[in-house]
């Protein structure tokens, strides 16, 4: 006979409301173990996809992505030239907000050498991969664009030719790749009105030179465009056989960079960008975790001692402890179960409505399940510590 | 046959100046078939005599004997085992029925077989031979809640009968009644004296309730006290 079930089968209204309410809580853990595998996949999906041998940045830095890194777009020729290097392609990458089909959209932009390829989107889901050196463009679906659409951006147009889900930005954001000039333009292309502005302002400077003649400054403030040629990496592919470290030494030593191989960028941004949001949701999962067995005792706790009589006419007639233990403990571990179960089923059909990416682990589910079950068990000390020490005499009344 | 056999049982609660005399020299005697009644008013020890003779209480002083054996001396319990004795040999009834709420009225009957370890078609068929004996196989699968007073306190008998216990010890039975439902009840525990041959120890304080004993102690104070004449023509011992 099982009296735990039959207990709950009485008093099923509480039970369903408690199921219910930790349930709830457990669709907020699972949610957040899946925010956590998410945050982490979105912020490397990036590094993972372009996976060059070596990440090239300024020197000291621990950019692009983890940290800003700049440097002139020239230093790409000086990295293939180190032994070793098979490829050095320059790479760009930055956060936009922009109007895309009439409303704000924020995501982050990507320019690479589409001739070299390395940094460029590899599986194309729609359309094809940008073919041509300027105004065309590669996006995360994200982006509310669809191939042959047209999207302005700073002084351009640029045409959707393809579409690829390969990765999102850092933040969980669309991604779109422009060909590196087009990026650099984007980002460094001022507006003619600004560009006049500054001329003038360079003119009026210069006009303070007294060594320069007024056509001079003229000539000169003309002939100081503002420079586009910056990128934020050199991504390196070495040749096979190439020692990594080696490569990396060289760079470091001859060129003053720093060299990082995708596994490091990968360390750096989990150590780094990655890492506060990564304990943010730890503490906050704690914590839920902890007001679940909380509230998991309160109402195994109300339950026991609502019987507690029949517990000590239980002990009276002889049931051993063992009975009495296995029906708290039956009821901690239904309610736990069935609430874990109802946080699944939730989670596992709403997940896909989260803005942020919500990826959903098997192995993180079994975890938390045996975690909840520990503290269904935890849960139940203080029912099973009254029902222990209730007196059979109890039941005579006294 | 004797079932239980009592001498100088005692209980003192406290020490001291906080020294309780709860019970003092009972000396008492039930064999198999036999009804005895404990008569007392409250906090006469009614209620303390029945905790020390199902185990529950550790007596101060005094022997037990239970089903030829000794189980309590005054060194303490005899080496036996108290919850399997209460599960396998006593039947306990309440004044307040105490069944367990969330069973029905078959699974409180089914309770102390399946704490024996019965065979689920053996207990399901003692179970509904004892609804029927009460006449309340009707009632079988109705939560306590649904049921009359007498209704539950006749579920109560039976789990009480459920294991064929040798003795059975009620406490104030018909206390929660009303008289006509109480007095079927006693009837009803009459009946299972002769039928059953269960030794039956029924406290109480109603001394309407008794007529038909077979014995009667007046409990006062924690002593049993003589009396010149039972209240109901029964045996009256001290």
């Amino acid at each position: 006979m099982d009296l735990a079930a039959n207990d709950l089968r009485l008093h099923r209204g509480r039970f369903m409301a408690t199921v219910v309410g930790v349930g709830l809580l457990f669709t907020i853990v699972l949610a957040m173990n899946g925010l956590y595998r998410g945050n982490i996949q979105e912020g490397l999906a990036l590094i993972r996809s372009v996976n060059p041998d070596l990440w090239v940045v300024e020197r000291y830095r621990g950019g692009p992505f983890n940290e800003q890194s700049t440097m002139p777009e020239a230093y790409h020729y000086n990295v293939k030239a180190i032994s070793g290097v098979e490829r050095a392609s320059p790479f760009i990458y930055y956060a936009v907000e922009r109007q895309v089909k009439g409303r704000n959209r924020h995501f982050s932009i990507v320019g690479f050498d589409i001739f070299e390829g390395v940094g460029g989107p590899q599986k194309i889901y729609a359309g094809r991969n940008i073919a041509r050196a300027h105004y065309e463009m590669v996006a995360h679906p994200k982006l509310g664009v669809k191939v042959g659409d047209v999207v302005t951006l700073g002084l351009h147009d640029y045409t959707v030719v393809g579409l690829t889900k390969e990765a999102v930005s850092t933040d969980g954001e669309a991604l779109v790749w422009l060909s590196l000039p087009d990026a650099q333009e984007v980002l460094y292309q001022k507006d003619n009105e600004e560009i006049r502005a500054q001329r003038e302002s360079l003119l009026r400077d210069l006009d303070k030179q007294t060594y320069l003649s007024q056509g001079q400054a003229e000539k000169l403030s003309a002939s100081l465009p503002p420079d586009t040629h910056i990128i934020n990496a050199v991504l390196v592919r070495l040749t096979p056989g190439a020692d990594h470290a080696e490569a990396a030494g060289e760079i470091k030593n001859w060129l003053y960079l720093s060299a990082f191989t995708t596994g490091e960028e990968v360390q750096l941004m989990l150590q780094g960008r990655l890492s506060s949001m990564s304990k943010q949701l730890l503490l906050f999962r704690t914590l839920l975790l902890i007001i679940s067995v909380v509230v998991l005792s309160l109402v195994v706790y109300t339950f026991t001692m609502e019987k507690i009589r029949s517990i000590a006419v239980m002990k009276l007639i002889g049931a051993p402890n063992g009975v009495v233990i296995r029906m708290v403990l039956e009821e901690s571990l239904l309610l736990t179960i069935a609430a874990f179960l109802l946080g699944v089923l939730i989670i596992q059909n709403t997940y896909q409505l989260f803005p942020r990416t919500i990826l959903r682990v098997p192995a993180d589910d079994i975890v938390t399940f045996l975690i909840a079950v520990a503290g269904g068990i935890f849960a139940s000390i203080l029912g099973l510590w009254e029902a222990l020490k209730t007196e059979p005499a109890l039941a005579l009344g006294t | 046959m004797e079932i239980l056999r009592v001498e100088g049982l005692s209980k003192i609660y406290g020490s001291g100046h906080l020294e309780v005399r709860a019970l003092e020299d009972i000396n008492l005697s039930v064999s198999d078939g036999e009804l005895v009644a404990v008569l007392g008013p409250s906090g006469s020890g009614k209620t303390t005599l029945l905790l020390c003779i199902s185990l529950i209480l550790d007596p101060t002083g005094g022997t037990i004997i239970f089903d030829g054996r000794s189980i309590f001396q005054k060194d303490g319990w005899t080496g036996v085992d108290i919850r399997r004795m209460r599960r396998e040999k006593i039947g306990f009834i309440f004044q307040s029925h105490n069944l367990i709420p969330f069973l029905t009225a078959r699974q409180n009957v089914l309770l102390p077989l399946s704490l024996v370890g019965s065979k689920k078609e053996v207990a399901e068929g003692r179970v509904r031979e004892l609804l029927e004996y009460m006449e309340i196989a009707d009632r079988a699968d109705f939560l306590p809640a649904l049921l009359s007073g007498g209704e539950q306190q006749r579920v109560a008998i039976a789990r009480a009968l459920a294991n064929d216990a040798k003795l059975i010890l009620a406490d104030e039975p018909t206390a929660a009644l009303d008289t006509a439902r109480g007095t079927r009840v006693m009837e009803l525990l009459r009946r299972i004296a002769k039928e059953r041959r269960a030794a039956i120890i029924v406290v109480t304080h109603d001394v309407r309730m008794i007529e038909g004993f077979d014995h009667v102690y007046h409990l006062k104070d924690g002593r049993f006290v003589r009396e010149a004449e039972g209240p109901t023509g029964a045996a009256v011992r001290a």
